[in-house]
């Protein structure tokens, strides 16, 4: 019984943990894709993005589009561009990983 | 993940220049789906209408942004003339603002180019000259939607399509009012004043040559069925090229050169480029001339048994339209079918009537279009980008009888 106790408590401790690294590295994750979203990419500068403070009106706005919530979608255009929107990936604008937080961030936050 | 790569028309595999391989579809066929933006008023969560084109019918529109909505294709109307509420918008820059555009008639568009170049204003363009004409209004992806590898770009069906009534100063008109062309130009290049100025013009500028000869059917307008040309629709003055994709209808048009070269920004040398998929780049046609092209519009869906009425429109591109043909049994055996409404010009689209008596059941309906001695071809021409799809096995129409 008691070990099962011990057991319980140590498993508890490292959910603990767990969550708050788990809760730390996603508000990194946010920051990080805002932070691209503003600045390195500026995609600020042709769309709307209520969480990045954004109001550029050349491409879609982001809130409005459902696509923009699809991360897969966003990955998609992000890399590849379209129209007037460079492709961040294929021209080497963004590495691999930015991309990924960039499009993660805009298919998480879009809409809210 | 996109189902499996269709096999493509291979009576334009020539056109393509290399054409679709297995790798460049199993490139393809890497990129993960796109959803496909089928969204109407109905649906929950359903978008309204972006404040810059409040005016709009919501009820006959697919948002796919707030940047490009498309007719849905019960809403085209069966008048010929699509209704100006019910027509779609795709815009390659923001919609110019009325504090953006002026005084209408103070509007200025350059001529280059030409012996005596000059500048005009809307005002003195409309004393110049002036013709209406019908003529089609269809973006170069109209149909993407259907291709299995679901090109980047909006999923338009059918709706990126529209025939209106323009009316403006023929280009023709212009050119004698400036002396006649110089020598060796070869193309007429039109340009937006839409640009943003922060925008580097090489990549973002709106500019788009066509072959020369299209100047003589081209005209600069300002009224589209009855209204001042609406700032959504590239007010107060756009280029109106009949017979040539959307893309080559320039709105808010600043500039009309005659020109020895294609323009070499972005929107023409490599933007709107036919390609294999998998390919791209400015060695591959560019959209210009639209192509033979029908689609039904009525039933969709479902039926009632016994005599049906199939309807629909029909368009020869640059060339008149001549024949229309319908099949319920998904193109095995066809039949002729009739033009009704009237016929406003080679560049205008008819509206077609098919009588059949069906029993309850499930159908596939079809309609086949004829012009210049060539008929729609069965498949899509497979390319990169998903342009000027105009097979009609994809346009069908699948109906439950009951």
């Amino acid at each position: 019984m008691v070990w099962i106790l011990k057991f319980l408590n140590v498993s508890l401790i490292i959910l603990f943990f767990v969550s708050i690294a788990s809760s730390h590295s996603w508000g990194d994750a946010i920051k990080q894709g805002m932070q691209i979203f503003n600045e390195k990419a500026g995609c600020a500068a042709c769309h709307v993005l209520k969480h990045a403070g954004s109001k550029g009106n050349i491409g879609p706005n982001l809130d409005y589009s459902k696509d923009s919530q699809n991360v897969a979608y966003v990955k998609d255009m992000v890399k590849n561009g379209l129209g007037v929107m460079p492709a961040f990936g294929e021209d080497g604008i963004l590495t691999p990983e930015e991309i990924d937080a960039v499009s993660n961030y805009v298919a998480k936050v879009a809409g809210k | 993940m996109p189902k499996k790569i269709k096999k493509i028309n291979s009576s334009r595999r020539n056109f393509l220049a290399g054409s679709a391989t297995v790798a460049g579809a199993a490139a393809a066929a890497s990129v993960m789906p796109i959803t496909i933006a089928n969204a109407n008023h109905t649906e929950k969560g359903a978008r309204g209408l972006p404040t810059w084109t409040g005016w709009k019918k919501r009820s006959a529109l697919i948002i796919h942004s707030d940047k490009g909505m498309e007719t849905h294709r019960a809403a085209i109307g069966n008048s010929v003339i699509t209704p100006l509420r019910h027509v779609y918008i795709r815009n390659n820059m923001p919609t110019m603002s009325d504090a953006q555009i002026g005084k209408r008639s103070n509007w200025k568009m350059k001529v280059e180019g030409v012996k005596n170049p000059k500048t005009y204003t809307l005002a003195q363009l409309k004393q110049l000259a002036q013709k209406t004409e019908a003529s089609i209004l269809q973006c170069s992806g109209n149909g993407r939607g259907f291709f299995n590898h679901k090109p980047r770009g909006s999923q338009w069906k059918t709706g990126a399509a529209a025939c209106l009534i323009w009316t403006g100063c023929p280009v023709s008109a212009i050119v004698k009012d400036c002396g006649g062309l110089v020598s060796g130009a070869k193309f007429m290049t039109a340009t937006g004043a839409d640009m943003p100025k922060q925008l580097d013009p090489k990549k973002a500028l709106v500019e788009r040559s066509v072959p020369i000869k299209a100047y003589k059917d081209a005209f600069v307008v300002w009224e589209v069925n009855g209204v001042d040309l609406p700032n959504s629709h590239g007010g107060p003055l756009r280029m109106v090229t009949p017979g040539y994709f959307g893309i080559n209808n320039v709105k808010h048009l600043g500039k009309l050169a005659f020109t020895a070269k294609e323009s070499s920004v972005k929107y023409m040398k490599s933007s709107y480029r036919i390609s294999p998929i998998g390919k791209k780049g400015s060695q591959y046609p560019s959209c210009w001339e639209m192509s033979v092209k029908s689609w039904i519009v009525s039933p969709l869906k479902s039926a009632k048994s016994g005599n049906i009425v199939v309807s629909g429109v029909a368009m020869g591109g640059t060339k008149k339209v001549s024949g229309i043909k319908v099949s319920v049994d998904g193109g095995k055996s066809w039949k002729k079918a009739n033009f009704t409404g009237p016929d406003m010009g080679k560049f205008a689209w008819r509206r077609f009537v098919f009588e059949t008596k069906l029993k309850p059941g499930t159908y596939k309906i079809v309609s086949k279009a004829s012009a210049g001695g060539k008929s729609q071809p069965k498949l899509r021409m497979e390319n990169r980008r998903g342009y000027a799809h105009n097979g009609w096995l994809d346009h069908g129409v699948d109906i439950k009888v009951s």
